[in-house]
């Protein structure tokens, strides 16, 4: 099993005839991910790489079965594009664009609720279940099929700790890119949820950064009873105070923003916090047994 | 947004605020045509500049005067006051605290009260009405948790409909935060924004044309180094030690920054090349860093996703051969493309370094050999 996204999803990637349509088209099928449909609003052509496009996201889910959504738009058109894709029927929809209005993801975030869907960004890479299935731009040689699940505010960070783990030989269940925006679709308290409930996932492991509250609400739950073994990493700690650090979410407002009251959070909730990045594939493997020595 | 600005926001939609005019040398307050007491009050961004004594009251125009002669280039939270907003002196029996605001946790909009506002509202946890978007405001939930809170019913509705108000002009102005504090009650019982504070959305610069401007504004008040690259579409914060510190991605960007700490030495900048990862984008950042003096060696850190690498590899390539600047440069990328950017890198007999870590180590090493 696999949470969000599986073997069986059938993709649809909106903005298709620009370079990243086109480039994920390629790529998502490189790793075996059904893309069975594209939209391309007012372009002319029948298909893009081998694969049908479509004028409107109706058309294309109807025809094609599609379920999951890969939308490539500018920020300006990401409220209407997702919109479509929810009416359409998607149930898993990646933006993973940035400078997207706060307004415009309050909205987004509703209306997936209201549909029973999930967004997944804005602001994000998107997620992937190495060897089944892949929604997103992530580099996929970073991966491979394991027991951890794996959340991350950071595209370049999940990338980098996912590489470390797979040299590591530690495998991932999924890999969910839940984005750097202050509002974002699927949170970290969401996010965790879904991994919680994934027979497969043994552990978690959380990648965060300054600014926010989603590192509280990934405290909250390793505090439960029945919560699966936890790590994580959080950097910002070298960030200065009142600048925002590339992500909109990113900035050192008040004590509890910072990179050490998280970690202390964490810590005082049983999470293995690793103290940078040599350490995070260590912080990963601790979690994964006391798993062990729990089951057996 | 400064108070003044927020304040003319609100008045624009409909919101009392106080009649005020700016001074920005102390003969202005000559121009002032209303009563006396005055209150002068310091144009600053940061917070707490009333018990830093950043307002004074002028009983009048020689006292106040004095007050902008003492208050003009004082500094308030590190920040220079430029100028005073001069407005009359309100008598009112009571202080309230009212936002409207995005609400990271509940991922929506919330409304926060409290019946007490002022200096000291940071000691008290406000009341708040999270309602998600901006249509899911409705008035009789707020009234609802206000019941128990605020007796005066009159009070109450007065504030259920400015909290209407707030929750329009959030919407129309892109509006991350729209705080009062104080919102005075007057003798009348009719309400009064005191202060403002406006916090706009930059991602709607787009549509939001003050936004962008202020946006403009902001970039050319940086250090040159930082307002060239961000004119150029990077992201770039200053950050004053000698490793130039050139990323993709702001997660990335900050786990290379705190290696860099804990190596010992300090990032002169956070640098997210992300958002323009294109020649252009990398040629001027190697500019920035190399016309930077305080900059002593560069680290080119980047793992890309959407960016592929070995395309990135080549324009390094190209900008290493043109480049007149002989600090050090330390490679470390990695991800889509790495394959044929490892090949590129090496007919350029460019050093690749495999992790974050030698790359780290290359720079403490470059550094001491200087």
């Amino acid at each position: 099993m696999s949470v969000l996204i599986d073997a069986s999803s059938r993709v649809l990637i909106y903005g298709i005839a620009g370079n990243f349509g086109r480039f994920s088209a390629r790529d998502l099928t490189a790793h075996g991910t059904k893309v069975v449909a594209g939209v391309a609003p007012g372009r002319d052509s029948p298909d893009v790489e081998g694969v049908p496009v479509f004028d409107d996201a109706r058309a294309a889910c109807s025809a094609t079965g599609a379920d999951a959504a890969l939308v490539y738009v500018p920020a300006p058109a990401a409220l209407d594009a997702v919109l479509e894709v929810l009416d359409a029927g998607c149930k898993v929809i990646v933006y993973p664009g940035d400078g997207l209005p706060v307004q415009d993801a309050v909205a987004l975030r509703d209306a997936a609720r209201r549909k029973r869907a999930v967004l997944i960004g804005p602001n994000t890479p998107g997620v992937i279940s190495p060897g089944k299935a892949k929604l997103g731009f992530m580099p996929s040689f970073c991966y491979t099929p394991g027991p951890l699940g794996v959340i991350s505010r950071s595209g370049s960070l999940s990338y980098e700790a996912a590489w470390r783990l797979t040299t590591a030989r530690l495998g991932q269940t999924t890999v969910i890119g839940i984005g750097g925006d202050p509002v974002k679709g699927l949170d970290a308290a969401e996010a965790i949820e879904l991994l919680h409930a994934d027979a497969e996932t043994e552990a978690v492991l959380y990648l965060g950064e300054i600014g926010g509250s989603d590192e509280y609400a990934v405290a909250r739950y390793a505090q439960r009873a029945d919560a699966k073994p936890t790590a994580a990493l959080i950097v910002g700690a070298a960030a200065p105070p009142g600048k925002k650090m590339g992500h909109a979410a990113a900035l050192v407002g008040s004590h509890a923003d910072t990179q050490a009251a998280k970690v202390q959070a964490l810590r005082e909730a049983g999470v293995h916090v690793a103290d940078n990045l040599r350490t995070v594939v260590d912080a990963a493997l601790h979690a994964l047994r006391v798993r062990e020595s729990v089951t057996t | 947004m400064i108070e003044h600005a927020g304040k003319r926001l609100l008045e624009a939609h409909g919101v009392k605020v106080p009649p005020g005019i700016l001074v920005s040398k102390p003969a202005h307050v000559q121009r002032w045509r209303g009563a006396y007491p005055v209150a002068l009050k310091v144009q600053v961004s940061s917070g707490g500049r009333g018990k830093a004594g950043g307002v004074v009251r002028a009983a009048d125009a020689a006292e106040a005067e004095a007050a902008a002669q003492a208050l003009l280039g004082t500094e308030f939270g590190g920040e220079r006051a430029a100028t005073l907003l001069m407005e009359p002196w309100v008598d009112h029996s009571r202080e309230l605290y009212l936002a409207v605001t995005v609400d990271g946790q509940s991922g929506g909009y919330a409304v926060l009260y409290a019946p007490a506002g002022g200096v000291d509202v940071e000691h008290q946890a406000p009341h708040k009405y999270a309602f998600g978007p901006l249509e899911g405001f409705r008035a009789h939930e707020l009234r609802a948790m206000l019941l128990p809170v605020e007796t005066d019913a009159a009070l109450r509705e007065r504030v259920v409909a400015l909290a209407r108000r707030l929750v329009f002009i959030a919407g129309a102005t892109d509006a991350l935060t729209v705080e009062i504090n104080p919102l005075a009650v007057l003798p009348d019982g009719k309400l009064l924004a005191l202060d403002a504070k406006v916090v706009r959305d930059e991602s709607a610069a787009y549509r939001q044309a003050d936004v962008a401007a202020e946006i403009d504004r902001a970039r050319k008040r940086e250090p040159r180094m930082v307002a060239k690259a961000l004119a150029g579409n990077l992201m770039m914060v200053g950050l004053d030690g000698e490793v130039g510190l050139m990323s993709g991605g702001a997660g990335m960007t900050m786990a290379a920054m705190d290696m860099i700490a804990d190596a010992g030495l300090t990032p002169a900048c956070f640098l997210d090349c992300s958002s323009n990862p294109t020649p252009a984008g990398y040629r001027l950042a190697f500019d920035v860093l190399d016309a930077e003096p305080k900059v002593k060696a560069i680290l080119v850190s980047i793992f890309g996703g959407g960016t592929q690498i070995d395309r990135v590899a080549k324009v390094m390539n190209e900008i290493m051969i043109k480049r007149k600047s002989r600090k050090p440069v330390v490679f470390r990328m990695n991800g889509t493309g790495r394959d044929q950017a490892d090949v590129v890198m090496q007919q350029a007999g460019l050093r690749n370094h495999p992790t974050l870590e030698s790359a780290v180590d290359a720079v403490v090493a470059a550094l001491r050999a200087q």
